[in-house]
């Protein structure tokens, strides 16, 4: 349609340049007022907590190791809490799932290591659980605790960790 | 043994297709088409090479051969036969072996008599083939092959290996250890096997594109060949998505079907350009043109359908789909390059020899529509990709990772959706060249105000008063009401003529024309599909709450009753289930059955959603939290979905629209 030929764009190709211009501008806005309202920036716990106060009220991405004894579900508030452990940004954690269950363990058992609360309300999924890592959409609030929106688990699987026994 | 045996059915197949190569390029550099009939027989004999090695595995599923590695990883003894036959893609490697199989069945294609009588298109096409199959069956023999088993030594040590070491014996564990429980559902039979139909559908479409890059030959003659390919792998697609929300819906209990992530993104983005391309391949007849256009999204489709399969098997990215770590996504990484990196470059390269296109006047037409409704599928896949690839670009700019959810998504694709309903509504009041303007009034003023009625009604019927809902409920009302006003019109010119009698007239409109009145009942199907959608994102209602036996919540004028809680154990599960009543306005309405399953063997637990489900809603119940200690109490999280059902029979609907529309002619060209 575009194809730059020696005479120079017909009146035709104008329209349809300038139509299909004008909804790509529209797209394009849409975009950015989307990016503006909803956009998350993705931290580690520990970034979180450096400067918790600035994050107040920002839609925050957060990854970190579950804490199998802190998992709690408060029947009164329907609230689920539970505690995460700083683990390294998630960029190096996409090698291998060996990697991946080594790192959540040891975040687990670092008693260094930052920690977060947080809590979500719904149904406790089925994959939270003791060093599952977990991928938290939502807020900081004024106590400093993550208020999740949405929660995402990834579990190393242990089956490729061991052969197998012989059966008897 | 029988799994070495799997494997060297799968080694044979890989030198093969080494050999259909070599003497395929030995044949186009001698110009020699007697070359080319020897890399056709190789080709021919792929296909029940690979059928071997996949039945021998499903031989060694069926049979609990759990010294089988791949058999030990997703089977278990109690598993019944058909979630055994599941377990063939419930893995990395053996969704891989079905992925090769499925392309060497459809690289039969490129031997049938129609592809064969193009003898300049032929040989290049089967070069593409041998290319892919090389990379797939490579990665079944050496990356990852099903066949590995266990052995141990005397001393203790065990190893891995397809073939029996020295000193070792096998070793056979008692057990395996089961499909994922996530896995074990009825849309997980269906879900992978469709999408990867879908996926591996393009290739013929894509191997014939590229030969007709190679070649230069201008007479669209590889879109008359595509044209029914396109269309299977795009239902195949189309229902693969919907299996996998049908899944998500039932199993992942979040009362949701779609959740945006990366791999659903992942298998959206081929659907979007290969819809795009089903549109501009009609302009190509019609107008004899968009040459460059189809060719470029014939190749984004395929560069798109691997990058969806680097996504889903590499685990690159966060996701319910990552189930196992892996280490093919080096591999995958190179033949993603090699697939877009080659068919753009000969995309760039040939740009000039499929000139410029025959000119489409501006105006109120199907032509210009059908382009418009193309600029808004790909501005979907645009968003869609910018969306997963933000993160990486946000780092490397500023630093810091910004991510976008559902939220974005969905702000974004919500309008983009809604202008293509309204399209679908618009595009059969235009005509192919202008259109004349009687023609619109005619539609204008009976069928404007007659769609009115539709939000009008579930306005005050339904109680909605969510603003976007109507609007959007009124676009699939008009798009509903012009399609069905066009197949009326169509079958009354049937009933018209002197044999013309009721039922009969009813097929007329498909048998005339079963490739426009088909795709209209495609249309039809997604105008449902979008009821659906609309019922999730804009009217579902919910709650959560604590409730004691005979306790109950409501939402709107239905009443939830909690009537008790059951437990009992089966071989390897113990399940949870509670009983919920429904009443609406005081008279019952049946009960919904929320459970939990926990699988002792696994230490993994899976809810699962009780639904009660009706034309107009569905009602959807998960059994939060509940303890033994206070077997009286239980938390309940309730959704009221309306008009999920329309997604599902919208799917069917459509599925029904593609089968007319392929449906082969008979020789009066006539169905």
């Amino acid at each position: 349609m575009t194809d730059e030929k020696k005479k120079g764009m017909s009146s035709n190709q104008l329209k349809f340049i300038i139509s299909g211009g004008l909804f790509l501008i529209a797209v394009v806005i849409l975009i950015i007022s989307a990016t503006r309202g909803t956009a998350e920036f993705f931290m580690t716990v520990e970034e979180l907590q450096q400067s918790e106060n600035e994050l107040q009220g920002q839609n925050l991405r957060v990854s970190g190791a579950v804490l199998g004894e802190s998992i709690y579900f408060d029947t009164q508030t329907g609230l689920l809490h539970f505690t995460i452990a700083h683990i390294p940004a998630d960029e190096d954690l996409a090698k291998e799932e060996g990697e991946l269950s080594k790192v959540l363990h040891q975040a687990v058992n670092d008693p260094d290591n930052s920690r977060l609360d947080v809590i979500y309300e719904g149904a406790k999924p089925d994959m939270l659980r003791h060093e599952s890592q977990a991928i938290l959409t939502g807020q900081l609030n004024s106590e400093g605790v993550f208020v999740a929106e949405e929660l995402l688990l990834k579990c190393p699987s242990k089956y490729e960790e061991a052969l197998p026994e012989q059966a008897e | 043994m029988i799994s070495s045996f799997g494997y060297m059915t799968l080694a044979l197949a890989f030198l093969l297709s080494f050999y259909g190569l070599v003497i395929l390029i030995f044949g186009l550099i001698q110009e020699s088409p007697a070359f080319f009939e020897s890399a056709r027989r190789a080709l021919v004999l792929i296909f029940p090479l690979s059928t071997a090695g996949i039945l021998v595995l499903v031989f060694l599923l069926l049979t609990d051969r759990f010294d089988v590695a791949y058999v030990y990883s997703v089977s278990s003894r109690e598993m019944p036969a058909y979630l055994k036959l599941t377990a063939l893609w419930g893995g990395q490697e053996g969704s891989l072996l079905f992925w090769s199989w499925l392309l060497s069945g459809f690289s039969l294609g490129f031997s049938s008599r129609k592809i064969r009588k193009e003898s300049d298109l032929f040989p290049w096409a089967m070069l593409v083939a041998f290319i892919l199959l090389i990379f797939f069956l490579g990665l079944n023999v050496f990356l990852a092959t099903p066949f590995e088993r266990f052995w141990h030594f005397t001393d203790g040590g065990r190893v891995l290996s397809v073939f029996q070491p020295r000193n070792a014996w096998t070793l056979t564990p008692g057990d395996g250890q089961g499909l994922n429980p996530l896995l074990r559902h009825p849309g997980m039979i269906w879900h992978p096997p469709a999408l990867y139909l879908g996926f591996v559908g393009f290739l013929i479409p894509f191997g014939l594109a590229a030969a007709t890059l190679i070649t230069k030959r201008r007479d669209g003659r590889w879109i008359e060949l595509s044209r029914t390919w396109i269309l299977i792998a795009w239902v195949f697609l189309s229902l693969g998505l919907v299996l996998g929300m049908r899944w998500a819906y039932d199993v992942l209990g979040w009362g949701g079907y779609w959740g945006w992530d990366p791999v659903e993104i992942a298998a959206l983005m081929p659907w979007l350009s290969a819809t795009a391309l089903i549109h501009t391949a009609l302009l190509q007849k019609k107008a004899n043109g968009f040459q460059r256009w189809n060719l470029s999204l014939i190749i984004l489709t395929f560069g798109l359908v691997i990058f969806g399969t680097f996504i889903t098997r590499s685990g690159v990215l966060s996701s319910v789909h990552t189930f196992a770590g892996s280490n093919i996504g080096p591999a995958m990484f190179v033949i993603m390059g090699i697939t877009s990196i080659g068919g753009l470059g000969l995309l760039i390269y040939r740009w000039r020899d499929f000139g410029p296109s025959q000119e489409i006047e501006f105006g109120f037409s199907r032509e210009v529509l059908t382009l418009f409704s193309n600029l808004v599928l790909l501005s979907i896949l645009m968003v869609c990709f910018l969306g997963v690839v933000y993160p990486i670009f946000s780092d490397l700019l500023t630093g810091t990772q910004v991510t976008v959810g559902p939220a974005w998504y969905e702000r974004i694709t919500g309008p983009l959706f809604t202008l293509l309903l309204s399209l679908m509504g618009l595009c059969p009041l235009a005509a192919w060249g202008l259109t004349r303007l009687n023609k619109i009034r005619q539609g204008l003023t009976i069928l404007l105000p007659l769609s009115l009625l539709v939000p009008l009604l579930i306005w005050l019927l339904g109680g909605v008063n969510n603003f976007y809902a109507l609007a959007a409920l009124w676009l699939a009302g008009l798009a509903a009401i012009v399609i069905s006003w066009e197949y009326i019109n169509a079958a009354r010119k049937g009933l018209a003529r002197p044999d013309g009698r009721l039922p009969g007239a009813l097929w007329v409109p498909f048998r005339r024309n079963h490739r426009r009145y088909g795709g209209m009942l495609v249309h039809l199907g997604i105008v449902l599909m979008s009821l659906g959608i609309i019922g999730l994102e804009g009217l579902q209602q919910e709650t959560q709450l604590r409730l004691e036996r005979g306790e109950s919540a409501s939402i709107g004028a239905y009443q939830y009753t909690f009537e008790g809680i059951e437990r009992f154990t089966e071989a390897e599960t113990t399940t949870t289930q509670a009983v919920l009543t429904i009443l609406y306005q005081g008279q019952p309405e049946g009960a919904l059955y929320p459970s939990r399953e926990v699988y002792s063997n696994l230490g993994m637990a899976v809810t699962i959603p009780g639904v009660k489900s009706n034309l107009s809603l569905d009602h959807y119940a998960i059994l939060v939290d509940w303890q033994p200690e206070l077997p009286d109490e239980a938390t309940f999280r309730i959704f009221v979905n309306p008009l999920v059902n329309w997604l599902w029979i919208g799917s069917g609907v459509l599925t029904l629209g593609t089968i007319i529309a392929v449906l082969p002619k008979s020789r009066n060209g006539r169905l």
